[in-house]
């Protein structure tokens, strides 16, 4: 019983050290972001490790807040992407509550072309859209970022959103329309507010896909003073250089990834839940 | 339209919802228009009135955003169009194709390092992300935390931010993760370990390359060149041999996605089966091959399929690492970026638009190869 007893103990450990282990290495590239953005250049580029600055500098982070390019990026990006969630959850929750709520000719078919296009990789459809895009005179514009998802764009978001909001029990729909509220009603006062969770997580992932954005952006908004975050910080990083700005340049990922560690912290919860359970039971 | 570019958009979208809302209206009237033609109770009326106004975001949206454009890029990957010339799409036939599928050496390059990352990263992303959920799976305390520490690279994913840490992480001479692989060589018995490593990464990456360039004259070369001495170091982005190699790296940080569904897989695991197991004294790792990993199948299954549509689209990683780095690009291109560069950089939309329907028959065409070969490895009975 004894050796037993210890051999378990020796297991946990041993599970413990393994998993502290796989959390530093897979944590580390934040450390050393955060590191690096206190170091000078030539720590940055110095043959030896320097894993804490010995004297700490803020000089990256008071040229980059003087940096008016870098300050009109991150607004930009705030901007797009406050725009864009709100139009693409509101539609996405309309479209949801379609499927999931309403019983109406033509729903399985339309429901099945829905997840169909799931498997239509988005690039293939950039270059006709590029040229609409560009009849419409909404090249050099944020329109071409923010107007698709106003069409509900997203069909796994909207499969994620119809899982939660089918297993509302249908009684509630049935008593709110007997007391003679029309479906407008219902959906935005009795299943909307039952479904915070999916929509937190979705909101989260909307976010999340907007935040990281590269291609579209670099598609569309050719000028400097049009640079969402992700373009503007790959034009910080130039090859032709010599040395490269290292401090600068991760100062810019601590400020890009701030936003994404906050809110992640925050919807862990539902994230990780809710990925989990509606993810795969169809 | 207002040329302030806030204005701009803000009032777009003011109009595009107002365009949504009629679009919805008109369209829900309609099926409410076609129910009564077909003399359907007012209830059914009523229902196809409310199911059309709800979801007619999306038709609309598919319309305009999808159906019409893959009409479009259709017809023009038939013809030879280009943007900046004014001259309306002229007609070529399977030209394009033909030039892209038999002649083009910078796609067939980008489609071969786009496989690459598929039947090497892939499944070493899948492993490791396996790994982990078995971990996490011995229910103990702080497992949420562990958890959140391996998903939260997926939330920081292909950010431009993020990739260029990486970047500065991989740096040959002076990075991280170099400087800790020299340290590892003081240690007794790692060298080897380390020195093998490089080895085999090298001559199977140079053998890749050469059925790339159709010549094997590299791996000869490394080849002959023998075991790396010691003190030898991966050349992360800098040399062709490793530039394919730093994208898996970061494939395989972000494999936390791929765990969260395997945990869902474990937990569904009836825990009856293992106790029954044990008591016939059944050792832990028998019990993982005939128990836990048959009963994965179908989670294993989904991530396969959900991973394999997402690397044939990869862009970003080498966007971010090897844009502007000539010698270097070939090596690491992807279709995305071959057909990123082609559209938008050369304006080649007819060739652009053939290309992207190469990689959709691709993309479809594996996963349709997938769901065939399901019934021969899934396990769907036990559910």
């Amino acid at each position: 019983m004894r050796v037993k007893h210890l051999l378990h103990i020796l297991q946990r450990v041993t599970l413990y050290l393994l998993l502290t282990a796989a959390t530093v290495a897979m944590s580390f590239p934040l450390f050393w972001m955060i590191s690096s953005s206190f170091k000078t250049i030539q720590e940055t580029n110095s043959p030896g490790i320097v894993w804490i600055p010995r004297q700490p500098t803020l000089d990256a982070y008071i040229s980059i807040f003087q940096n008016v390019n870098f300050l009109r990026a991150y607004f930009n990006s705030v901007f797009v992407v406050t725009l864009a969630m709100a139009g693409t959850l509101i539609s996405i929750a309309a479209v949801a509550y379609a499927f999931s709520r309403l019983n109406w000719p033509g729903r399985n078919l339309v429901f099945f072309l829905m997840l169909s296009t799931m498997m239509i990789p988005p690039q293939a459809l950039i270059v006709p859209q590029y040229v609409f895009f560009n009849r419409l005179g909404w090249v050099g514009t944020f329109n071409p970022i923010v107007i698709p998802g106003y069409f509900a764009g997203g069909a796994a978001m909207i499969f994620l959103l119809r899982q939660a909001m089918a297993q509302i029990p249908k009684e509630l729909d049935e008593a709110a329309f007997i007391d003679g509220a029309n479906h407008i009603q219902i959906w935005w006062e009795v299943i909307l507010p039952l479904s915070k969770a999916p929509l937190a997580t979705i909101a989260t992932f909307l976010f999340v896909g907007q935040w990281n954005n590269l291609l579209t952006p670099l598609m569309y908004l050719q000028t400097v003073d049009l640079y969402t975050l992700p373009i503007f910080t790959a034009t910080l990083y130039n090859i032709n250089q010599t040395v490269q700005p290292w401090p600068t340049i991760m100062t810019a990922a601590v400020l890009t990834t701030v936003p994404l560690i906050v809110l992640f912290f925050f919807a862990q919860r539902y994230i990780l839940d809710s990925v989990v359970i509606s993810g795969l039971k169809g | 339209m207002p040329q302030n570019p806030y204005l701009n958009v803000l009032l777009t979208a003011l109009l595009t919802v107002v365009f949504i809302l009629v679009s919805s209206i008109l369209l829900a009237s309609l099926a409410w228009l076609l129910a009564r033609l077909f003399r359907q109770t007012a209830r059914e009326q009523q229902n196809a009135f409310a199911g059309y106004l709800f979801a007619a975001p999306w038709i609309t949206g598919f319309l305009i955003f999808v159906l019409v454009p893959l009409g479009f890029s259709l017809y023009w990957s038939f013809t030879d169009y280009r943007v900046t010339a004014s001259a309306p799409p002229q007609w070529v036939g399977l030209e394009n194709y033909r030039q892209l599928l038999l002649a083009d050496d910078g796609f067939r390059a980008s489609l071969l390092n786009t496989l690459y990352l598929t039947v090497l990263g892939l499944p070493l992303q899948m492993v490791v992300a396996l790994l982990l959920a078995v971990l996490l799976n011995q229910k103990m305390r702080g497992e949420r935390v562990f958890r959140m520490a391996f998903y939260l690279p997926v939330i920081l994913g292909f950010n431009t931010a993020v990739l260029l840490i990486w970047r500065l992480m991989l740096n040959t001479g002076t990075g991280i993760i170099n400087q800790l692989w020299r340290a590892a060589y003081q240690i007794p018995g790692v060298s080897e370990l380390l020195r093998g490593i490089i080895y085999v990464q090298e001559v199977s990456a140079a053998f890749f390359l050469g059925l790339n360039n159709r010549s094997f004259n590299l791996m000869y070369k490394v080849i002959e060149a023998g075991f790396p001495e010691v003190n030898r170091v991966p050349l992360w982005v800098q040399s062709p041999l490793w530039s394919k190699m730093s994208v898996i790296l970061l494939m395989v940080w972000g494999c936390g996605a791929m765990m969260l569904i395997f945990i869902a897989g474990l937990n569904n695991i009836p825990k009856e089966l293992h106790e029954a197991a044990e008591v016939d004294g059944a050792s832990p790792a028998q019990r993982f091959w005939k128990i836990t990993l048959p009963l994965l199948t179908p989670y294993i299954f989904y991530n396969l399929v959900v991973g394999m549509i997402s690397t044939l689209q990869i862009f970003e990683p080498i966007f971010v690492l090897y844009r502007d780095n000539q010698p270097l690009l070939s090596s690491a291109i992807s279709m995305v970026y071959y057909l990123w560069q082609k559209s938008f950089s050369h304006f080649e939309i007819g060739y652009g638009a053939a290309i992207s329907w190469v990689i959709l028959v691709i993309i479809l065409s594996v996963t349709l190869v997938q769901f065939a070969l399901q019934n021969r490895w899934v396990h769907y009975d036990i559910y």
